[in-house]
């Protein structure tokens, strides 16, 4: 009995403490999950790490306004941790820059090194987007009209695919292996979504996303004035809207029917009932009847696009959702219709990993803008778009992305979190003009006016940061990171030209490296934006220049030659030109440019010589009302990086990101990454 | 004749819709899925019964037996050309015999399972709107006289707001508005034609709904297929008024695969079909 007591005691003391204990647990549950609740923030005590990649934002223009205190949140969470220039890419493209961000190391790692890439053995015949490219199909039965094509055993023809040509080790994987969970919203140069191997990576594809097109984005307008028949521009189609009585019937290209032996594209017809006493047109598509006014948009409509195969199997249906805007019903009428996005709701490709998390999204938000470049700047720079329609179209696109924050923030619980805004990036392109210089397009107070909507942008995204720093700051890493800044775009320099000058390339009366160019009598040209490559022999189809000392003599010869290349008022226009067998190492160097030109702020490659065109002259205005660009050199155009936990690098650049993130997440730096963390010195 | 097929099809949605009301007012209330299950399981058993009281049982047992018999000689008899080709042929009429005795069943079900139906796609076919969510109305005329068009107004209503129109659309006689759901519940459109007053109902809630998608023109199709409102008279200025809800996207509601034409109607008939199929032993029905 004595012996036992004690034991009673312990026991009953022991049942005491724990249901205190477990009544304390949940009292503090309980008032966590209250207060979390009214917080609109996470309640889970897992380590988070949030990072906010915002496009373009420039840190020169950042700090000015954060002296000024227009961006007070910025300045908050800069005194908590730190601010700092972020070295971007070389060369700072976009697509260059995120998969650095990505690899946690440079282009050598991940085979992006601009915009559009070529394969040396077509002698650049098929230039492609760097991140991503669309192999044709191969394989497959005749049958009429039709190609049938069965992609199981034994007969394995393959249908056309889109393969993800970024390489190496993304990030997340290693997250992912570890078993911490990482949520990443429109991640760009991740199109189509890398698989997740343990199931703890999400990710919505961003920047490369194609339309149901398969194109970057491709607008259809239809207006009274318009072609006899329709025309197709960079990123549009023109068609006449033709009235017959206050009837019109159009037509709407959607995705190619890939059945058919010539693939063409499905056509969806529609009709345009104008109604001139209520200034605006009834649109009837698929049953669907959208009412417009003049200067209204619809909200998002679903399309339904039949694929026929050959009469014995049965039709295949894919979705695709536009917006239509009746920008003019007065004398002209003017129907735009967005580029027809691939519906989240029921994607017909994956768009994101796993293939069911945007239907997810979708399921809370509806339908929304799912291609990579969603601000549509090819309608503004064909004259579609007016300035303020351009303006007003971003804005749609912002407050979507402000949705899908605010869902992707009620829906995080720990791990890491990444969410990317392409607003400042795209309305920078247009609006940006810093300088007191004659804009390309606009009047001094017009270019001022609408540069003051970059910087009321910032402000916008200050107040995002805010709010987000209000929510997580205290219990999460928060990084606001931008891949490379701005700067005003006002001369072009056509590379292929200077080198048709200075008879590199040849003949002189070349008028595109694509058509009418004597490789043989060629030892370099220009493809990208700012990549030069040699025609070297063994590499290219029709190389002429030998390995060893005729490049190495050719290389340093154009470095030296480009470096002095000076404008009419004798200013510089190339800050430096980088050889890539110095700046890239890696296993992913194949399609490297040999030289990568770093153009001076106010400088960028010509619109003609990015695709291979020449032009008389060398250098020449931009005239577009594209005003502004960041495709320089990267010392001239850094991104920028805010945090509310201490920077102890004093230069931190894109591929420390990783490493970072992973060393705040406990784990080693792998070998894969050559950048170092930004929470070391 | 067709006047008089459309007054009886007008009084049998009345009763329809008296009975549809009541019986069907679970599926307001039941999960997607074990709503659309009930309906299958029910309406399967009930269909058998109703096969077995209508057709001639004996009659199809006796058919039944003969084609048993008749593959019992093609397993015995494998190598006689002969016997195998007397078999089918015999297999043949008596699938045929089976269809014949069916036809009576049939007809008599006809018609309730077409009410049925016209019910169901009351709850299946589209969803009812939400609050803020905009839907168009489209009231068409009657094209009885293409050179005036009558006066029409919509009259505005707490519940539903009017946030755009009237357009119109000519060669259709036509007229379409923008509405906004603005309050839960069952709401009547008013029109007001040349002076007449005409109604449309909306459904506005999160719940299901029975969904009235069209008040029917006096056309015996439209008149089946949209029951839960009367049609308009032929000599009335309106031919028909139809809201464009959203269309429901589940695989047992409205229309999940473009594949299929409505994907409840294919979740139903496939449903009751394996009911009937089930019970047909436990209620003695020879099939």
């Amino acid at each position: 009995m004595s012996n036992q007591e004690p034991e009673k005691i312990k026991r009953r003391t022991l049942l005491k403490g724990a249901a205190a204990a477990t009544l304390g647990a949940a009292g503090v549950g309980a008032a966590s999950y209250w207060v979390g609740s009214i917080a609109r923030v996470s309640r889970s005590v897992g380590k988070k790490v949030i990072v906010i990649g915002i496009d373009g934002m420039d840190p020169r223009l950042t700090s000015t306004m954060m002296k000024q205190g227009l961006l007070p949140n910025f300045s908050k969470m800069s005194a908590a941790g730190g601010f700092r220039d972020l070295g971007t890419s070389t060369p700072p493209q976009s697509p260059v820059a995120w998969a650095n961000f990505i690899n946690g190391a440079g282009p050598g790692s991940h085979g992006i090194f601009d915009f559009i890439h070529r394969h040396p053995h077509d002698q650049c015949q098929h230039p492609f987007y760097s991140a991503a490219e669309t192999v044709p199909s191969q394989g497959g039965w005749d049958i009429g009209d039709h190609r049938l094509q069965l992609d199981f055993w034994p007969f394995l023809h393959k249908p056309p695919e889109t393969l993800l040509r970024r390489q190496g080790t993304p990030f997340w994987d290693y997250l992912d292996a570890a078993g911490i969970p990482s949520t990443f919203y429109d991640l760009p140069a991740n199109y189509p979504p890398s698989p997740s191997k343990h199931g703890h990576h999400r990710c919505i594809s961003g920047m490369g996303t194609t339309d149901m097109l398969g194109s970057y984005g491709t607008y259809q307008s239809f207006t009274e004035d318009g072609p006899q028949s329709p025309v197709r521009e960079t990123g549009g189609i023109r068609s006449k809207l033709r009235f017959i009585g206050d009837t019109a019937k159009c037509k709407l290209s959607g995705p190619e029917n890939g059945l058919l032996k010539t693939p063409t594209p499905i056509v969806i017809e529609f009709q345009v009932h104008r109604d001139r006493s209520a200034n605006g047109v009834v649109v009837e598509i698929q049953g669907q009847k959208i009412l417009l006014k003049e200067g209204q948009w619809s909200s998002w409509t679903r399309l339904d696009f039949p694929i026929t195969g050959p009469s014995f199997a049965p039709t295949g249906h894919v979705s695709g959702i536009c917006r239509f805007y009746l920008s003019a019903a007065s004398s002209n009428y003017r129907l735009y219709v967005t580029p027809i996005n691939i519906d989240p709701s029921a994607p017909a490709v994956a768009v994101s990993e796993p293939k069911e998390f945007i239907q997810d999204v979708s399921k809370d938000l509806g339908l929304f803008y799912t291609t990579g470049f969603q601000e549509d700047y090819n309608a503004r720079m064909n004259g579609v778009f007016h300035d303020e329609e351009y303006l007003r179209q971003a804005g749609f696109v912002l407050e979507e992305r402000l949705a899908l924050l605010e869902y992707a923030v009620h829906n995080y619980d720990d791990g890491l979190l990444f969410f990317y805004f392409s607003s400042s990036d795209l309305q920078s392109h247009m609006f940006w003009w810093d300088s007191d210089d004659k804009h390309p397009t606009r009047s001094g107070p017009e270019a001022q006016k609408f540069f003051a909507h970059i910087r009321s942008l910032y402000q916008k995204l200050d107040a995002v940061i805010g709010d987000l720093n209000d929510r997580y700051g205290g219990s999460a890493t928060i990084m606001v990171m931008s891949d490379h800044g701005f700067a005003n775009f006002g001369r072009q320099f056509n590379l292929n030209s200077w080198l048709r000058d200075n008879e590199y390339l040849n003949p002189r009366e070349c008028s595109s490296i694509m058509t009418d160019i004597d490789w043989s009598m060629t030892r370099a040209y220009g493809l990208g934006i700012n990549g030069l490559y040699l025609n070297l022999k063994g590499r290219e189809r029709d190389g002429i220049v030998e390995q060893g000392d005729e490049r190495e003599n050719l290389l340093n010869e154009l470095v030296m030659r480009l470096t002095a290349v000076k404008d009419v008022d004798g200013q510089s226009v190339i800050r430096g030109v980088h050889r890539a067998d110095r700046i890239y190492a890696g296993e992913a160097t194949a399609l490297s440019p040999d030289l990568i030109i770093g153009y001076r702020r106010g400088y960028r490659a010509s619109w003609k010589t990015c695709l291979g065109n020449l032009t008389p002259e060398v250098l020449l205005d931009n005239d577009s009302v594209w005003s502004a660009d960041h495709c320089a050199d990267a010392l001239e155009v850094p991104g920028l990086l805010c945090c509310n936990h201490a920077i102890r690098s004093d230069s931190p650049s894109l591929i420390d990101l990783a490493p970072s993130i992973l060393e705040d997440f406990g784990l080693q730096k792998p070998l894969t990454m050559t950048g170092r963390s930004i929470f070391s010195s | 004749m067709s006047d008089t097929a459309i007054h009886l099809t007008v009084l049998l949605n009345q009763i329809a819709n008296a009975v549809g009301r009541f019986l069907l007012a679970p599926l307001g209330f039941l999960p997607e899925v074990a709503g659309a299950l009930v309906v299958a399981v029910v309406t399967g058993i009930l269909m058998l019964i109703a096969f077995k009281y209508t057709s001639h049982q004996s009659a199809i047992k006796h058919v039944r037996n003969g084609i048993k018999a008749e593959l019992l000689a093609l397993s015995l008899f494998k190598d006689s050309v002969a016997v195998s080709l007397g078999s089918q042929w015999r297999i043949v009429q008596g699938a045929i015999k089976l269809i014949l005795i069916s036809l009576i069943p049939i007809g008599c079900m006809v018609i309730p399972v077409t009410l049925l139906l016209g019910q169901l796609s009351l709850w299946w076919q589209a969803r009812p709107l939400q609050i803020g969510e905009d839907v168009v109305v489209t009231l068409a005329l009657n094209e009885n006289d293409k050179t005036s068009w009558p006066n029409v107004t919509l009259q505005t209503a707490p519940a539903m707001e009017i946030t755009q129109g009237p357009f119109r659309i000519r060669s259709r006689r036509e007229m379409c508005w923008q509405l906004q759901a603005r309050a839960s519940g069952y709401h009547r459109l008013n029109f007001v034609v040349d002076g007449q007053p005409v109604e449309k109902e909306v459904a506005v809630g999160s719940d299901s709904m029975r969904v009235s998608i069209q008040r029917p023109a006096w056309d015996l199709a439209d008149i089946l297929m949209h029951p839960a409102e009367p049609p308009f008279q032929r000599s009335s200025s309106v031919k028909s008024i139809r809201m464009q809800y959203p269309l429901e996207t589940t695989w047992t509601h409205g229309r999940y695969s473009p594949l299929f034409f409505h994907s409840w109607l294919v979740f139903w008939f496939i449903g009751s079909t394996i009911a009937a199929f089930c019970f047909r032993g436990i209620l003695k029905v020879n099939l």
